[in-house]
């Protein structure tokens, strides 16, 4: 069981999008995590993935491997699903 | 006065003092017994009320008079007078009346025996006297500039303030030669002025001689920024020999500084481009006698080039023996740009074949566009607005460290006793203690300072460009850490490269530190950031106290060799020494901490007698830039000198190859630096033991190359 990790942080302009597109991803049963650089958990996480910008999505195949990432970017909730379709992750 | 024998006093029973005594003075001198000395000191040093000073003075010569002493010394008489004040509970007024010095014994074992705290401390009267100075003001520091708080968490070993023997001057440095091509050389204090140079020889003079000055008011580093680029306005014309002359005296002039402070070679770091840095491009160049010469710097490309390309024959060629190098250190900034840039495909075979032949290159990674500087401790920072405004006048492109205070994590693993939150809670009590300690140590300095150029630290304090030559409002604050894979092993049961959740708590722990370094600088208005310390001989002092206050967890996590006395810590936060991995996934996974760590991050390669291909270790850069965020990595072979026949072959031998002697000694890296091992401290020899040299990936020339398999993920737990 993958999961979609979303890094955020407080004062940054695209970060609320991102939010979004996790909340309406876990509408659809996928499991998303977030994660606050502002926080020890968050900027541990993010320092292990490699998150150099945000806001940061991760698709990740629940042995923490990286499958897919947008880096500054917000991708729209069907491009994930898309990914995650095509990793065996998404079953809805 | 009589004596009997040279040294000795005998008292006197006639003359007109109370005492027929005379006492030996620290000014070298006899003088008369007067107890009105004694209470003297004591209300000047110690403010203690006379009628308390004069009976202390009338008890001390009741006890000297009704000795049998035959030779009485100032410093005897100030134990006396101590010993009285312990007596009436005046411990503030004792510590007050301290005498710093060393015991008799210990200044004897100084002169006869080499000081293994620093390798680069060479054995001879110059450095006695560094190490005696360094004794006095370490105490001194102690005592007086931090509080008891700060040195007893020093002293305990919870914490460890670097360079306390250099505590009247900043860390480490980070320099624009732009300065004294500007102004000359124009020191305080100094009996002749030299105006800016005009030849390209006479420009490295002042190179070096003001280098010598810089190295008498740091405690370490003095790094110098685009020293190719700065250099090159003076090059044009110069023949290609001409350079590559230029070149050998600048490498021998700051390797062979054995007569600086202390017998010291200079700490020197070269930092050195390729490819014009962005933010010099558009910047007018200085050239001969300080003039500007109508260009800009992105106008002298091929001559900087060329002085960084001949800087690295002479590195190849070694020095007159065909030893590396142990200064300067070449630190060649890799970044976008340079890939970019015509030639730089020869350049990177070029400098990789200086580190495969001799291990002098640093590769340095500065990905993105945004521009970075590397200053002193290698640290490394975006420039912003301001910084982009110095850049147009590069002398002020001046930097230092203050200080730094390094923190003993698996100290704090023992007291948490296996709980997230007390580890958490300790860590940030030993953030604050470093912090209390950088801010007792700023507060010194400034009031040094304060004394401007008649002071204590003139040459900091000159004005040459309308400002303060230490910059202390660009002052960076470092906070260290030693052993974090040892605190993980402690609170987690494994060590970082054995699980995958054990790694993942390294970050956090780092990841907190960084936090709160961020949050500790919003409220102070300082800028704290996280460093790798070198620890050459703090890693090693953490795990023996770790070993006398905590043996039954500490004797189960402390690497190298206890029933030899060779014990460490493994250094900031890097894997295990000895652990077997592919060095390519080591340079990974290391440099997952690297954007946590602003200062000195860096992971190195051990080659032992592997000598790989140029191609495959450019090959191995490139993977590192492009496919890692490591910051920085170092190749570093093995050697040995013989010194009776003084040929050096490579690994490293109890028997010279060349003439069989057993007269040999080893060479390679100890930290961030090359040096001869038999200076080495006890637990960075048994780290040596433990290094494991990649063996089984880097192959030798013509064979192939196994390290440019896949980039593997962590292992799992």
């Amino acid at each position: 069981m993958g999961a979609v990790k979303i890094f955020t942080k407080e004062q940054c302009p695209k970060c609320p999008a991102a939010k979004d597109v996790g909340d309406r991803l876990k509408m659809t049963g996928v499991k998303v995590i977030d994660y606050d650089l502002g926080t020890i958990e968050g900027l541990a996480e993010a320092a292990f993935y490699g998150v150099m910008a945000t806001p940061t999505i991760i698709v990740e195949d629940g042995e923490d491997n990286e499958l897919a990432a947008w880096r500054g970017i917000v991708p729209t909730p069907q491009e994930i699903e898309e990914m995650l379709r095509a990793n065996g992750l998404f079953t809805s | 006065m009589e004596k009997t024998e040279e040294g000795k006093v005998l008292r006197r029973d006639n003359e007109t003092t109370d005492m027929a005594l005379f006492v030996r003075t620290s000014d070298e001198q006899f003088s008369g017994w007067d107890r009105q000395r004694i209470v003297d000191a004591l209300i000047k040093e110690t403010e203690v009320d006379v009628v308390t000073a004069q009976e202390i003075s009338r008890e001390v010569e009741e006890l000297i008079a009704s000795s049998t002493i035959s030779m009485v010394t100032s410093p005897l008489i100030r134990e006396l007078v101590d010993a009285k004040l312990i007596e009436r509970g005046l411990e503030q007024e004792r510590k007050r009346h301290t005498r710093l010095g060393m015991p008799l014994y210990d200044v004897d074992q100084l002169i006869l025996h080499p000081n293994k705290e620093n390798a680069n401390v060479p054995h001879g009267p110059e450095a006695t006297n560094l190490t005696l100075a360094e004794r006095i003001k370490k105490e001194y520091a102690l005592l007086s500039v931090f509080s008891e708080e700060v040195a007893d968490a020093h002293m305990r070993g919870d914490i460890h303030l670097h360079d306390l023997g250099f505590i009247d001057r900043p860390y480490c440095s980070g320099q624009s030669l732009e300065y004294i091509k500007r102004f000359g050389l124009s020191l305080p204090n100094s009996i002749a002025m030299a105006k800016p140079a005009k030849h390209a020889e006479v420009l490295l003079a002042h190179m070096v001689k003001f280098a010598a000055a810089l190295q008498s008011h740091f405690a370490g580093a003095i790094g110098w920024d685009a020293v190719n680029l700065f250099f090159a306005p003076h090059l044009v014309g110069m023949r290609d020999e001409e350079i590559k002359q230029l070149a050998q005296m600048m490498i021998f002039e700051f390797s062979q500084q054995a007569v600086a402070r202390g017998g010291q070679a200079i700490f020197t770091d070269l930092n050195l481009y390729w490819e014009i840095p962005r933010h010099f491009e558009d910047v007018p160049a200085i050239g001969p006698m300080g003039e500007y010469t109508g260009k800009t710097y992105s106008q002298y490309e091929h001559e900087a080039q060329r002085f960084a390309w001949f800087l690295f024959e002479v590195f190849k060629e070694g020095d007159g023996s065909g030893r590396p190098f142990f200064f300067p250190k070449p630190l060649v900034h890799i970044t976008e740009k340079f890939f970019r840039t015509r030639g730089h495909l020869e350049f990177l075979h070029h400098i990789c074949d200086v580190a495969s032949e001799k291990g002098n290159t640093y590769f340095v990674f500065d990905r993105g566009e945004t521009a970075k500087v590397s200053e002193c401790c290698r640290l490394s920072f975006k420039l912003d607005a301001s910084d982009l405004e110095d850049a147009k006048q590069p002398w002020k492109m001046r930097y230092c460290a203050l200080q730094n205070v390094t923190l003993n994590l698996p100290r704090i693993g023992y007291l948490s006793g296996g709980d997230d939150r007390s580890l958490f809670e300790r860590v940030e009590e030993f953030m604050d203690m470093a912090v209390r300690a950088h801010l007792e140590k700023k507060t010194f300095i400034e009031k040094l300072l304060s004394y401007g150029e008649n002071g204590p630290l003139a040459l900091l304090a000159m004005e040459r460009d309308g400002s303060s030559y230490l910059r202390m409002h660009r002052a960076s604050y470092l906070i260290g850490m030693v052993g974090l894979n040892e605190l993980v092993q402690i609170h987690t049961g494994k060590q970082m490269r054995e699980s995958k959740g054990a790694f993942k708590f390294g970050l956090k722990v780092i990841a907190h530190m960084k936090l709160l370094a961020d949050q500790l600088s919003e409220r102070h208005g300082m800028h704290f950031v996280l460093e790798q310390t070198p620890a050459e001989s703090t890693a090693y002092r953490f795990a023996k106290l770790d070993l006398q206050y905590h043996w039954q967890k500490a004797h189960h996590v402390v690497k190298g060799d206890i029933s030899q006395g060779e014990v460490y810590y493994t250094n900031s936060t890097y894997l295990n020494n000895g652990a077997v991995m592919n060095p390519i996934e080591r340079v990974r996974q290391e440099g997952l901490f690297h954007p946590l760590v602003e200062a000195g991050a860096l992971t190195h390669i051990w080659l032992g007698e592997a000598k790989p291909s140029k191609e495959s270790l450019a090959n191995f850069v490139m993977k590192t830039f492009n496919h890692t965020q490591n910051d920085q990595i170092a190749f570093s072979p093995e050697f040995t000198t013989c010194n009776r026949c003084h040929r050096t072959s490579r690994g490293l031998a109890e028997i010279c190859s060349y003439c069989g002697s057993r007269d040999v000694d080893g060479i390679t890296r100890i930290t961030g630096y090359f040096t001869r091992i038999s200076s080495w401290n006890k637990g960075k020899i048994g780290e040596l033991h433990d290094r494991y040299r990649n063996q089984g990936f880097l192959r030798v020339e013509g064979r192939d190359e196994r390290y440019e398999g896949e980039m593997v993920p962590l292992i799992s737990a």
